[in-house]
């Protein structure tokens, strides 16, 4: 069972690192530690630190407001690209993906 | 009463005066709000108060007033205001009076000891001055002669000092009371106070008959005469004794400081109410925790440790993981070889990631086909460069301007192992409109048998959520409605299975007809799940599954025991043409008296009446309850009949398609079609009815996708869809709660078209279809009648 489940992780986080939108993919452990990038050494670090901190505020906020909820996803949208990064208990997983076309849509 | 003063009086003095001095003093421990308040009154207050002494002696009247309550003394100024001093200790009436009287009567002695002590001088001053005074007072002589009396027998404190103003008042008091006095009975207390005694040794007595007698009474005797001598006797000498401080030597000691550590955390709500509401879970992620905290992993930042305590997950994970090493790590750590670590992470994660990885990769989808999603949801496209509102208007007129019906292409449901096959079936999920099921047949050009299922979600158009490799080629499925998550899949070697989806990415297949005797040995072209109201028996029966196969039978399934089982509903045997064909030899086959059939549609609304299409061209209309015989037959096609649907909003009509080319409209009471429809002369692959619209539907021949609207056209179809290159459509399906349609072709794709100004819609075109209905009838009718 933990194998086959072992292997869907692989076989999902393969693909998404494979989408041809996404610039790069980090995993990040509970500790703050890259376990997984696309990226180059420098990059993936200052991106988890980064983006650690800032799961932490968000995290911290939503859940000041009401501590019976919790973040599922966050999502931000700069100029250059997407920035996606989910957040669980133990690890971080981000994502880093370019805009698709020019037309900019907002759901 | 008043004369137990006078008693004691000469008792009092003579000895008693050192002792009373002591006792007064030892004593005054219980007066000693009254011995300090005379005291100070005698120091402090004497230039201010005028009647010190009238005090006192208010306050022995005060005392007698407690025997005898009608006596109370008032204090009265200038002003005839009332300022009577309030005692400061109120005695307790029945406490010790006596006792307290002569007690009192020894703190005025002993006051005016202590007087004499500090303050003799002053102390005559009040006296005159409180005689003087302009206080009237009721009993003013008797004060008058206190204070002469005191100040003449000041030094004797006898008794009889304050006893005169005693007796006097006393006397005043007599007269008044003495009819009172003789009624009450007043208690006196005398109690002797607790004795210290400083020295205290006690004498050793012996026998005058003793041995050593002699000796101890000469030195007795010569004691005696020492103590006698003693005072001029040169042979004593004082002496003073001190004794001598010991040399004092400094001794260092030091002790080890106590190892201080600082600890701090960081309380939030939530932390609190993760701490009340979920322990358990709060005991799992420390386990899990400590095994995490077991990799001698380095901290990326020195001051991890205080951003832990507040940082995702329980505060109980500060302990486990401020054993990792707090030393900066630069990118380093990739390289240190956590490979191994990173695999037992990953196991552990997994779990939970693959969710995580599932929300994130819909993201990423979601943002890539975001326009393609939101036309299919039917949500307007704003440009990026579209900011101000009045280009956003042009831009709306240009958009409404072209006023004809157009096709859109959104996207494809597609993936590597579909490729090459060809789409056989689709169904929506019952529950979930955006899940579809989609059956693939086998690999084009190979033998391989074997089919597939694959169930897509809209969110992921690049991955299925699930998918299943079957025996052999699917030809036909249906969602359960009652069971969402079971999906019953019809194959080519006439096995009906039934999946049930249990968890995410976990399919089982919960029933196979395949042990069972009664099975299709033929493909199994329908299957349909209907909820039926009554069966034979007249018990109330839930879903059934109804399938219908090459072999000419149409089965109703059930769940046994060894899986599912059938009862044969119909057996579609063929019908013999001969009023038709002149002289025409019988085309009945000798291999099988049944045809088989192709499709299978049950009314919406009459889950008992249902429509088969047969490889004949016949159409028949069945009834559930009757086994034998058909209702209707109808009779037009002459070729293989494809598919079949009811209207789903104009009741009574249906649409049928085949290989010869057409599409024929029928109205169930009418034994020949109300309208065909032709466009190309290709084999009509599938047809549906919109089901937003009563008079669109769409038709699928095998080089293009058609859409009639029969309230615009009923010769063309209003839009033609061109399949791709080297591609054949195969399967229709249309979207149930947005205008798209799903086309499913020869090489495993699953098309998504929008159909965008179709311009039709509304209840008022039922009217309209069944207005078309009549008139096409009628002219029909008349065709016939005319003939």
């Amino acid at each position: 069972m933990a194998g086959t489940e072992h292997d869907q992780v692989e076989e999902t986080l393969k693909r998404i690192e494979a989408n041809k939108y996404v610039i790069g993919t980090i995993v990040v452990n509970a500790e703050g530690i890259p376990i997984r990038t696309t990226l180059d050494n420098s990059t993936t670090v200052v991106y988890a630190q980064l983006l650690r901190h800032l799961t932490m505020k968000a995290r911290n906020t939503v859940r000041d407001l009401d501590p019976q909820n919790d973040i599922c996803f966050l999502r931000m949208q700069t100029k250059k690209h997407n920035i996606l990064v989910a957040p669980e208990n133990n690890f971080l997983l981000i994502v880093i993906q370019k805009h698709v076309n020019s037309l900019r849509t907002f759901p | 009463m008043a004369t137990s003063p006078h008693n004691k009086a000469p008792r009092m003095p003579g000895e008693e005066r050192p002792s009373s001095r002591t006792t007064t003093i030892s004593v005054s421990g219980i007066h000693g709000a009254h011995q300090s308040t005379r005291d100070t009154n005698s120091i402090i207050g004497f230039p201010s108060r005028k009647h010190f002494r009238v005090g006192g002696g208010s306050k022995v009247l005060e005392k007698s007033a407690l025997q005898t309550p009608r006596q109370v003394v008032r204090v009265f100024d200038e002003e005839d205001n009332d300022v009577t001093p309030q005692p400061l200790y109120q005695a307790h009436p029945a406490a010790p009076h006596a006792k307290s009287c002569r007690l009192f009567l020894d703190e005025i002695s002993a006051g005016s000891a202590s007087d004499q002590t500090t303050a003799t001088g002053s102390f005559t001053m009040p006296f005159s001055r409180s005689m003087f005074g302009s206080s009237r007072i009721s009993s003013q002589s008797t004060i008058e002669s206190l204070n002469e009396e005191i100040e003449d027998t000041f030094s004797k404190w006898e008794m009889p000092i304050s006893f005169p103003d005693v007796q006097g008042k006393r006397n005043t008091v007599k007269e008044h009371v003495a009819k009172d006095m003789l009624k009450e009975v007043t208690d006196v207390y005398i109690s002797e106070a607790d004795s210290i005694s400083l020295l205290d040794i006690p004498s050793t007595l012996m026998s005058v008959e003793a041995d050593d007698t002699e000796v101890i009474m000469e030195k007795n005797n010569q004691y005696a005469e020492l103590c006698r001598t003693r005072m001029g006797n040169n042979k004593y000498v004082d002496r003073a004794v001190q004794t001598l401080n010991g040399a004092a030597k400094n001794k260092q000691v030091q002790s080890d400081s106590n190892v201080m550590v600082d600890s701090a955390t960081t309380v939030t709500s939530w932390d609190i109410y993760d701490a009340l509401i979920r322990p358990e879970q709060h005991e799992e992620v420390s386990s899990r925790e400590q095994e995490g905290a077991e990799y001698p992993g380095a901290a990326v930042d020195p001051n991890s440790g205080a951003e832990r305590s507040a940082s995702v997950g329980s505060t109980a994970s500060t302990a486990s993981t401020a054993s990792a090493a707090s030393s900066l790590n630069d990118g380093e750590a990739l390289g240190s070889s956590l490979n191994t670590e990173s695999d037992l992470q990953l196991n552990v994660l997994s779990e939970t990631f693959q969710h995580c990885l599932l929300v994130m990769e819909r993201s990423i989808l979601r943002n890539t086909f975001q326009p393609e999603l939101a036309a299919y949801r039917q949500l307007p496209v704003i440009e990026e460069s579209q900011v101000k509102p009045g280009t956003v208007e042009k831009r709306q007129e240009d958009t409404e301007s072209p006023r004809s019906p157009a096709v859109e292409r959104l996207w494809a449901f597609s993936y590597e192992r579909s490729r090459g096959r060809s789409v056989s079936s689709m169904a929506w999920n019952k529950i979930n409109p955006d899940f579809l099921a989609v059956g693939y047949g086998e690999l084009g050009s190979s033998e391989q048998k074997a089919g597939l299922v694959c169930c897509w979600c809209l969110t992921n158009p690049t991955w299925p959520e699930w998918d299943v490799q079957c025996d052999s080629a699917v030809t036909s499925l249906d969602f359960s409605s009652i069971n969402p998550s079971q999906l019953a899949v019809g194959m080519r070697d006439g096995t009906i299975a039934v999946y049930k989806v249990n968890s995410q990415h976990n399919v089982s297949c919960v029933l196979s007809s395949s042990q069972c005797p009664n099975r299709h040995l033929n493909p199994v072209w329908q299957l349909r799940w209907t909820q039926q109201e009554l069966n034979l028996t007249g018990d109330e029966m839930g879903e059934s599954l109804f399938s219908v196969a090459a072999d000419g039978r149409i089965s109703r399934w059930f769940i046994c025991s060894s899986g599912l089982d059938c009862t044969d509903l119909m057996k579609l045997k063929k019908i013999q043409h001969t009023k038709k064909k002149a002289g025409g030899t019988r085309t009945e086959s000798v291999l099988s008296a049944l045809t088989p059939g192709l499709c299978l549609d049950f009314h919406p609304t009459d889950s008992s009446v249902y429509l088969v299409g047969t490889w004949e061209g016949l159409i028949h209309k069945c009834s559930c309850s009757n086994n034998e015989q058909f209702l209707e037959t109808y009779r037009k096609h002459f070729c293989p009949v494809n598919s079949i649907k009811w209207s789903p909003l104009s009741p009574g009509v249906f649409l049928s398609c085949s290989s010869d080319w057409t599409i024929q409209l029928w109205q169930q009471d009418h034994q020949n079609p109300v309208m065909g429809f032709s466009s190309t002369q290709t084999a009509v692959c599938a047809v549906d009815w919109s089901p937003k619209w009563p008079t669109v539907f769409g038709a699928v021949h095998e080089g293009q996708l058609e859409i009639w609207d029969l309230s615009s056209s009923i010769l063309d179809p209003v839009l033609v869809q061109p399949a791709a290159a080297g591609v054949q459509m195969k399967s229709l399906l249309f979207a149930t709660q947005t205008d798209c349609v799903l086309v499913g072709d020869s090489d495993g794709q699953v098309t998504v078209y929008q159909l965008k100004n179709l311009r039709a819609g509304g209840s008022s075109q039922v009217d309209l279809l069944e207005g078309l209905i009549c008139s096409a009838s009628q002219n029909s009718f008349k065709k016939h009648t005319q003939m």
